[in-house]
């Protein structure tokens, strides 16, 4: 537990251990060192992060100079300044890990492959994701050819934008839609032009991969779309043949653009990543919980921590001590029935836990196999006058300290049915309430003024307290002043129910667009 | 300071158009084939923000005046200048009263204001101005001044004003411009438009193609400028269109071309070039325009198509339309994440009643066979179908019935709501 609670550094953030030199333990899990592409954030990645967290894996990310900040900041940026970057950070977290895996989309693979190739890494497995040795996708415009000579032209690299423009890579129209939407209001997920400078030193990169390439060690895999229009399929053909076909693996996606990560087939990706790596998607009956990576005491604390928060109805408190994408299986065809995983296990925990929520209780001696563990209970729960006592079996399953799902098997499911109720096809009270919640989390991105402090403040705490529930993790310290606000905000909510807080954001949300209305 | 630049490099730019118009001129007939310039006045206040046009108007201003002053009008510079700004700025205005402004001339509405609200008032006031002008100062010829004013203030407009507008919008970007294969194909069709005019402008009509041959040829490369607007766009149709321009005016200006030497229709040969020039610049910009209002109209449809997807798909929603006379089915929504099935794979009623479960089949098609013979307004039916994950889903089916104007059954729509996985009773 203390070795992977050390191993969850945030994303995006430099590690909170220090160099490996300094004589810092080395973890048990494997980690995943993931580089980002060119004017991209982590967001290029897609839930790559917490697919991987979920599997067991430390993930290290870090922000490519000239990025995270605003285009013009590229400028002056070079090939070099990114690859010391990456090649800092790989020493960094080298040795915290018995395996590191590279892994980089569009630029970031360019970077991960001299990265592998310099380094001769051979630590753990390699993934190039869409990586762009020639620019020749269907979509890139005639003058891509030109460039070579606008390069010569003094002072317009700094100057000239290249823009990001439709279809964005991606083929999913909603999620292009989504992107588009988010380019208009400005977020900072993705530089909406790069400086043509930047260009051209992708391509000195470009011509360092293909390079290098035949000097790659490691096992490596090439996720490349069919459909690319940035690059077609051919970079991934050339990198396979260079790299060698024993070593080198290719996944051919048909149904997305560029950003893999993010399309159609990111579940493909997902899986083949997650595969290539030697994991399985988290689960009961998945090859993590066969290799806890627990000791017997590890597990035992575990498991008496969840019942302790099960006894006292507390589902949502569950989540602190699992994967982010927990699930809890309900047996039977009720309310509350049904298998539910990340974001849905959050509105289930806020329903079965409204008025007086079931609780587990009179827990048997656990029976443990590897990172399973089955425990005798009792399910109690009083609703509308009636009382439940329900009994059964809970299973749990571990991996790496933390909890991949949990399960309920119920003796006499039928006598649940009928307690919790047939669940409605019309949206019940709080369904509605999600629905109007969900509404007015959509409105509040499109109010056209930005509210002062205090109501953002406001607005964000309610929607924490309404996902998550109350505050958890460690106040942030006085430097970081705007986290240490949202935490204090959020910190104020607690206690406040879920429904409750759904319906103050909901209302919030409606007074400010309604305000913004009055005042056409 | 950066006002200050605009204004130098549009004198700058309006000299140099001015120069070349110059060089076409018919020094025989003292007049001008095409006025170049005030097609950049016009087309750079289309395109700017209103911001920069004082700067825009003074750059022309200037330029208008410098250049009168090179070609030894100096004592009416001023004149010139004041006519620039004038005219310009009143096609400006009548453009943004007609359209909004910047145009992108993506549709045909655009064009028609560019041609009747700009280029055409504005060569039309400054050939009128032009020409009380010359009679009042010089005893000149009105008639004559205002035809030769007009119609190459006109051309020049059509030729430089959507040149100017189109690469006013040019951004370089990494994916989503113009891409090879239509850049290789306008290519094509490019470089045959050009050989073509120029095959047909080079040689004196005696000696082309046979004698007069070349005159009866002059469509030909309005039908590769047809080609090379679809493929290229407004850009490349622009860009195009004012060469040849610029091919056809200076072999005629030398005597050569199907033009020269023959009196036709419109009279003078040069008359007959400049209609020649206007036709096939407008021909281009017409088919580019089209095309472009076509893909504004398939872009718009789209995003609502994904707006209408996105909004019944976060609803869990599926849409049908049935036609009770053939069973024909059209089905609309997220089907194959939330009925198992494509929405291509549900074409008739048939096909939609293999999705409930066994027991609730039979039911649901005499609801449907129903609703056919009773015509009634409105249903509602809930059922259970085999969802895409394995266990039953309950979905609730309520059906409208669309009558044509004589109160006959035209359709039965729907709105079928698809409960989450585990809400089945």
């Amino acid at each position: 537990m203390t070795e992977v609670a050390l191993a969850t550094p945030p994303a995006g953030t430099p590690s909170a251990a220090g160099p490996a030199s300094l004589g810092t333990p080395v973890m048990a899990n494997e980690g995943v060192f993931l580089i980002h592409g060119l004017g991209g954030t982590q967001y290029d990645m897609g839930s790559m992060h917490k697919r991987l967290k979920n599997a067991g894996f430390v993930t290290h990310s870090l922000t490519l100079p000239g990025h995270g900040t605003q285009p013009e900041d590229l400028a002056g940026v070079t090939a070099e300044d990114w690859i010391a970057a990456v090649i800092a950070k790989y020493r960094e977290v080298r040795d915290l890990h018995p395996r590191l895996h590279l892994m980089g989309m569009c630029m970031g693979s360019l970077l991960a492959a001299v990265l592998a190739q310099r380094e001769q890494h051979n630590k753990g497995n390699l993934v190039l994701l869409a990586p762009p040795i020639f620019i020749d996708g269907w979509a890139t415009p005639w003058y891509r050819v030109l460039r070579p000579m606008m390069y010569l032209v003094p002072g317009i690299g700094r100057t000239m934008k290249i823009e990001e423009e439709d279809p964005y890579g991606i083929k999913n129209e909603q999620l292009r839609a989504i992107v588009k939407a988010k380019f208009e209001r400005g977020e900072n997920f993705h530089y909406r032009w790069v400086p043509l400078e930047c260009i051209r030193q992708v391509d000195r990169l470009r011509a360092k991969v293909m390079k290098a390439a035949c000097d790659i060690r490691c096992p490596t895999l090439v996720v490349h779309a069919r459909e690319d229009e940035l690059t077609s399929l051919a970079s991934a053909n050339f990198l396979v043949e260079q790299i060698g076909g024993a070593r080198a693996r290719m996944v051919v996606l048909e149904d997305s653009y560029h950003m893999v990560c993010v399309d159609n087939d990111r579940e493909i990706v997902a899986k083949s990543v997650l595969e290539f790596f030697g994991a399985a998607l988290p689960g009961a009956t998945s090859a993590l919980a066969n290799e806890p990576k627990m000791s017997r005491s590890d597990l035992e604390a575990a498991v008496t921590a969840a019942l302790s928060r099960l006894a006292g109805g507390d589902f949502a408190g569950l989540r602190e001590l699992a994967i982010p994408d927990l699930t809890w299986v309900q047996p039977g065809t009720n309310r509350v029935s049904g298998a539910h995983t990340g974001k849905k296990f959050v509105a289930f925990a806020g329903r079965i836990s409204e008025g007086n929520a079931p609780r587990f209780i009179a827990p048997g001696n656990p029976v443990f196999n590897r990172g399973v563990a089955l425990v005798p209970a009792t399910l109690v729960a009083t609703r509308e006058g009636a009382n439940l006592q329900s009994q059964g079996a809970l299973l749990f399953a571990f991996h790496g300290g933390k909890l991949l799902e949990g399960r309920w098997f119920a003796d006499d499911v039928e006598s649940e049915d009928a307690f919790f109720g047939a669940p409605d096809v019309e949206s019940s009270g709080t369904a509605r309430l999600e629905e109007a919640f969900e509404n007015a989390a959509a409105i509040s991105k499109t109010l056209k003024a930005t509210p002062d402090n205090d109501t953002l403040l406001a607005l964000y705490s309610l929607y924490k307290q309404a996902g998550s529930g109350d505050v958890t993790g460690e106040r942030p310290g006085v430097m970081d002043m705007i986290n240490r606000a949202k935490f204090d905000a959020w910190d104020k909510r607690k206690g406040t129910s879920r429904s409750d807080a759904m319906k103050i954001y909901a209302e919030l949300v409606a007074q400010l667009k309604n305000g913004e209305d009055g005042n056409k | 300071m950066r006002q200050v630049i605009v204004i130098f490099l549009v004198a700058a730019a309006y000299i140099g158009l001015a120069g070349l118009s110059a060089a076409l001129a018919y020094s025989s007939l003292d007049a001008w084939s095409v006025w170049l310039a005030s097609g950049l006045t016009l087309g750079l206040l289309l395109a700017r923000p209103r911001t920069s046009w004082p700067a825009i108007l003074g750059g022309a201003f200037a330029g208008a005046a410098i250049f009168a002053t090179l070609i030894g009008s100096a004592p009416d510079a001023l004149g010139y200048g004041a006519i620039e700004v004038v005219t310009a700025f009143t096609g400006a205005w009548i453009v943004a009263r007609m359209t909004s402004l910047p145009i992108r001339l993506e549709r045909p509405r655009e064009l028609a204001a560019l041609v009747f609200g700009g280029a055409l008032p504005q060569a039309l006031l400054g050939a009128l101005v032009a020409a009380v002008w010359n009679v009042a100062a010089a005893g000149g010829a009105g008639t004559a001044t205002f035809r030769f004013w007009a119609l190459s203030n006109l051309i020049g407009t059509l030729l430089v004003a959507p040149l100017v507008l189109a690469w006013a919008q040019f951004r370089a970007k990494r994916s989503g411009g113009l891409a090879m294969p239509a850049f290789v194909g306008g290519g094509i069709a490019c470089a045959l438009f050009l050989v073509s005019v120029y095959l047909l402008f080079r040689a004196g009509p005696q000696h082309q193609l046979g004698g007069n041959v070349g005159r009866g040829l002059i469509y030909v490369p309005i039908v590769f400028m047809a080609v090379l607007a679809l493929l290229w766009g407004l850009r490349g149709a622009t860009l195009a269109a004012a060469a040849a321009a610029l091919i056809a005016l200076c072999y005629t200006k030398l005597g050569s071309g199907p033009f020269a030497g023959i009196q036709g229709y419109l009279g003078d040969p040069e008359l007959e070039v400049q209609a020649y020039a206007a036709a096939v610049a407008l021909t281009g910009i017409l088919v580019a325009v089209l095309a472009a209002s076509q893909r504004l109209a398939m872009r718009i449809a789209r995003d609502w198509k994904t707006r209408f997807e996105a909004a019944i798909g976060a609803h869990r929603l599926v849409a049908y339309e049935w036609d009770p006379a053939s069973g024909r089915m059209v089905v609309t929504g997220d089907t194959a994440q939330l009925l198992g099935v494509a929405s291509t794979q549900i074409a008739m009623l048939a096909d939609w009643l293999t999705l409930p479960v066994a027991e609730d089949r039979e039911r649901v098609a005499a609801r449907f066979e129903q609703r056919a013979l009773s015509a009634s307004v409105q249903d509602t039916l809930a059922f259970q179908i085999r969802g895409p994950g394995g266990p039953a889903l309950a979905v609730t089916d309520e059906a409208r019935a669309i009558f044509d104007h004589d109160g006959a059954l035209h359709r039965i729509v729907g709105i079928v709501r698809v409960a989450p996985a585990g809400n089945a009773r």
